[in-house]
């Protein structure tokens, strides 16, 4: 299959140089492409990633610091009910995972417990790192290059993936849909483009108030509608390593014109079997299933959903941030299934941290550390992983929650196991496999 | 050591053009040979302009009353309404909101766009781009354009002042203290959110300052808080009350607090003060715009130096930046095409450059939103990351089609790209959300609903002809005599366009096959010439 990919690149070339239309200039990018064509090759690509039926990894980002308490709830915490007097969510108000286990999903989470219960989807409990960091950025920075907290990196994990397992691939084997590429695919060679289904993002008011409805026709027919936005951190993108802005510049020059018409294609030849919520995260989710369908040889997709920064009026703008995000994933699953790819994929959420476990005095929540994460998608063994974390005033580090869960083990398990590659290499060390895939 | 001053024998046009491209948004090729006429401070100088070029008078719409304040007494009001009603209600007062304050930002972005655009003021609205990208606030939380322009005119004025004056008026600033939660916080449980960004992202950067440093300040800036205009009346016409900066004891923690050390009572222009005297903070401001105005992270050496100006000049920005501008460091050959145009520098310079108008400002707006950078609405508290950042495969796209635009106009076009019209028309005023009224007929009646939809499209049609943008007029760009002879244009459009650029063969290749071998050129022929130069990736760094 890769053959097919370095083809369209290289008649691209072809014509792009002979014909007349040349819009670029051609230097530093076309000796690295020609050197990564002759790297493909020489057949030495590493495990065939471009095969359009390999596996694919969804990424969802929860941008701003989910509360990890208020997603997969300890219900019957006295320490828990204790730290959240307002905030805190009763048995009745939390979906059980089962009648033994002592936590629920947060109750807007309805078609994830559903998934649950079908055996899609698992919940790694108390994932995080060693030294927590309560910055947005460097937190986040910290999950994109999957280094420890003390150190840092100028590629990202997704990006040394593209550059040890996919170095002839086209730049399509990563997608991202939105506007900014995350810093989790910087890489010695960037791959990866952007492509955003229509709509607009909807946020929530700082005070909860959803800004709009869905159905909204009047101000702003055509897009949809966002309301104005909640939270200071709306999305974060982190920045890119240093590359060479000029040679960065051609090489997007080239992806503008070859992979985005092809994504097009296979957006158009993808169909959806189920009906998606009108939000936009449904729509993203929307086009990677028809994208999915339609063929796209791209390994791993990313979609960032912002807004979890909830320091104020947390009650009501937790419960639509996480409805808004369930119903999206669980149309999105249901829709593999119904292709017969659910078995292909994985999606992973993350959010940079997860909040104090003690509520403050503005209805919300500060910045905390470890958190709960999901894993989703048919290869994926159902239930609950890692140990839930303490809520033992004794047992926080400074109010917040230790981690049980190194996230690069996430990581590597979902390298290894799903996508098929070597963790080592890219997360820089072995860690630790969980139990996630049978 | 302090940075050194290029010595006038080194200024030459090159170098001119770099500066009112870095400096400001760009300009003509007068323009540069005006500056390549002084000496390098009174280049640098006559950039940023008198004093008083900071006043300026704010759009008149924005001082009108807003329905902000109807919103707050509405609210009250609804509650006495059945569910459904009420549910119908709020979702008309918030469209309506949502238009007016679209309205205004839209009045309010056209109006800081023609400020960049204009020569005498555009290197002190360049600061003012650095200062709200690095102290990001915005409209998707504040909800309220007033503030925001209340809080840009501050930049304004401060922009070439001291460092923390600026940093305290931040800190004070109405638009800020709702954006990062210090007008909600209280002593029971200060919100930690503002003494975070304030050390992390505004004065210190990451790893200069503990968590327990970040608490205690927290609990230092209670009681600063914002005056919320008096309880608005009935009406929808009640007159303007701009929130304003208040103290409010009561919310005050006043408490012994330990904040980098020291101990004391302190409230919040104690934390400031105490911030910038750290080692870090002269290090983190100087190095961001280093960053901002090179594209490039200073080297460690860099960096001494940078901080040896600074407090040379003890923390005042006009002679740091003009110290900056008239270093030979700034000028450095490994620092050229390092610098990515953000979206609005992009915008602006081309029209500048093209000595074309700048597009309405609705259009303006959307076009460098599309492209990344709305303003007044930054992806978060760390403002737009910058770099190549601004460059992905969608936007880069997206720049060639706007400027084919900007070039060969609008005309018979049916569509501007993937716009909504019908907002933009909405944005620029030819349209008008219906105002909300509890004893009024709900707008979710067919009929009106039906009614607004058939407005919507015909303002969209005016908004067509509206937004229409004219080609760029040809006179300024190419004298007769560059008409005759093709290597001349090219050089000549070279020159205006790639300032400070020495073209490579390659490219001079692609120009000279845009600009054809026919002389003498028809304007089809120059636009695509100017076309084949600012659709290349050079054309995107400066």
């Amino acid at each position: 299959m890769k053959e097919a990919g370095l083809k369209t690149r290289r008649e691209f070339l072809r014509t792009g140089l002979l014909g007349g239309s040349l819009c670029w200039t051609v230097p530093g990018f076309l000796q690295n492409t020609m050197l990564s064509l002759h790297a493909a090759a020489d057949g030495q690509l590493v495990q065939g990633v471009t095969g359009k039926d390999g596996n694919i990894l969804v990424v969802l980002q929860l941008a701003g610091g989910n509360d990890g308490l208020n997603t997969v709830v300890p219900f019957d915490h006295d320490d828990y009910r204790r730290a959240r007097p307002t905030l805190g969510l009763s048995e009745k108000q939390v979906l059980r995972l089962g009648p033994k286990e002592k936590v629920g999903l947060h109750s807007a989470l309805a078609g994830l417990a559903k998934s649950y219960e079908a055996g899609d989807l698992a919940v790694v409990q108390g994932v995080g790192y060693p030294n927590p960091n309560r910055s947005h950025f460097r937190s986040t920075e910290i999950w994109a290059t999957a280094t420890d907290a003390e150190k840092s990196s100028s590629t990202g994990w997704i990006g040394r993936y593209f550059d040890n397992a996919c170095t002839g691939c086209d730049a399509a084997v990563g997608v991202t849909l939105g506007s900014q590429t995350p810093q989790a695919f910087a890489a010695k060679t960037p791959k990866g483009v952007l492509y955003e289904a229509g709509g607009r993002r909807r946020r929530l008011g700082a005070d909860g108030e959803p800004e709009s409805d869905g159905s909204m026709t009047m101000a702003m027919e055509a897009d949809g509608e966002d309301g104005p936005a909640g939270g200071s951190i709306g999305d974060i993108a982190g920045s890119s390593g240093k590359i060479d802005a000029l040679d960065f510049l051609e090489r997007t020059e080239m992806d503008v014109q070859v992979t985005q018409k092809e994504i097009a294609a296979a957006s158009g030849r993808g169909k959806n079997g189920v009906p998606y919520p009108g939000s936009w995260l449904g729509n993203q989710f929307a086009l990677i299933s028809r994208l999915i369908a339609g063929g796209l040889k791209t390994r791993i997709y990313y979609v960032s959903q912002g807004g979890y920064d909830t320091h104020t009026g947390q009650a009501g703008a937790h419960d639509r941030l996480l409805r808004e995000m369930g119903d999206a994933v669980s149309a999105f699953l249901a829709d593999l299934k119904a292709q017969g790819n659910l078995g292909r994929v994985t999606l992973m959420t993350f959010s940079e941290f997860g909040r104090r476990v003690k509520e403050n005095a503005s209805g919300g929540t500060d910045h905390g550390a470890a958190a709960p994460l999901f894993l989703a998608g048919g290869g994926v063994t159902a239930g609950l992983l890692g140990e839930m974390p303490s809520l033992a005033p004794r047992d926080l580090d400074d109010g917040d929650i230790k981690f049980n869960v190194d996230f690069r083990s996430v990581y590597a398990t979902v390298l290894e196991k799903h996508l098929g590659v070597e963790s080592g290499p890219i997360l820089g060390r072995a860690f630790p496999l969980l139990k996630a895939y049978g | 050591m302090a940075l050194a001053t290029l010595p006038s024998s080194a200024w030459d046009k090159k170098k001119a053009g770099v500066l009112l491209q870095r400096a400001g948004f760009g300009g003509t090729p007068q323009e540069v040979e005006a500056l390549a006429g002084m000496q390098p401070w009174q280049a640098a100088d006559s950039l940023l302009g008198s004093p008083d070029l900071a006043q300026a008078e704010p759009p008149a719409s924005l001082r009108k009353p807003n329905l902000n304040d109807k919103l707050r007494t509405e609210r009250n009001r609804l509650k006495l309404l059945d569910p459904k009603t009420r549910e119908e209600k709020q979702r008309e007062i918030f469209r309506a909101l949502r238009a007016e304050q679209e309205k205004r930002l839209t009045d309010l972005r056209g109006w800081w766009f023609e400020r960049m655009a204009n020569p005498a003021t555009a290197a002190r609205e360049k600061v003012v781009l650095f200062l709200h990208g690095h102290f990001a606030t915005s409209e998707e939380k504040v909800k309220n354009p007033a503030l925001l322009c209340q809080q840009n005119q501050m930049f304004r004025e401060m922009a070439l002042g001291s460092w923390p004056d600026l940093v305290l008026g931040v800190a004070k600033d109405p638009a800020m203290l709702i954006y990062l939660d210090g007008a909600r916080s209280r002593p029971e449980q200060p919100n930690e959110n503002f003494a975070r960004e304030l050390f992390e992202l505004f004065t210190l950067g990451e790893g200069n300052y503990t968590e327990k440093d970040i608490q205690e300040a927290a609990r230092a800036f209670t009681g600063w808080t914002v005056r919320l205009p008096k309880k608005a009346g009935e009406t929808m016409d009640e007159e303007t009350h701009n929130s304003s900066f208040a103290f409010n004891s009561r919310w005050h923690d006043g408490k012994s607090k330990k904040i980098f050390g020291k101990t004391g009572s302190f409230d919040g222009a104690d934390v400031v003060r105490l911030a910038l005297q750290q080692p870090a903070a002269p290090r983190w401001i100087t190095g961001k715009l280093w960053r901002f105005y090179t594209g490039s992270s200073p080297s460690e050496e860099m960096q001494r130096e940078l901080v040896s100006t600074w407090e040379e000049n003890k923390g005042q920005l006009r002679p740091f930046l003009q110290s900056m501008w008239t270093s030979p460091a700034f000028y450095a050959p490994e620092l050229a095409r390092q610098r990515v145009k953000s979206p609005v520098e992009w915008l602006v310079g081309l029209c500048r450059q093209l000595e074309r108008p700048l597009p309405a400002p609705a259009l303006a707006s959307e076009i460098t939103t599309q492209l990344g950078q709305k303003l007044f609405a930054p992806p978060n508290v760390k403002g737009w990351d910058g770099g190549i950042t601004w460059i992905n495969t969608t936007s880069l796209e997206k720049r060639y089609e706007y400027s084919s635009w900007l070039v060969s106009g609008t005309l018979g076009m049916r569509r501007l790209g993937d716009m909504d019209l019908g907002r933009l028309a909405i944005q620029s005023g030819l349209l008008e959300v219906p105002r909300p009224m509890i004893e009024g007929t709900p707008m979710e009646e067919p009929d009106m609903k039906k009614e607004f939809a058939e407005k919507r499209k015909a303002a969209a049609r005016q908004a067509r002809e509206l937004l229409a943008v004219s080609p760029a007029p040809l006179a300024p760009l190419a004298a007769p005599e560059d008409r005759q002879d093709p290597a001349r244009l090219v050089s000549r459009l070279s020159t205006r366009l790639l300032p400070g650029e020495t073209t490579p063969p390659e490219l001079q290749t692609r120009f000279r096959k845009a600009a054809g071998e026919t002389a003498p050129l028809n304007d089809a022929a120059i636009r695509q010439t100017i076309l084949a130069i600012v659709q290349s990736p050079v054309y995107q760094l400066g």
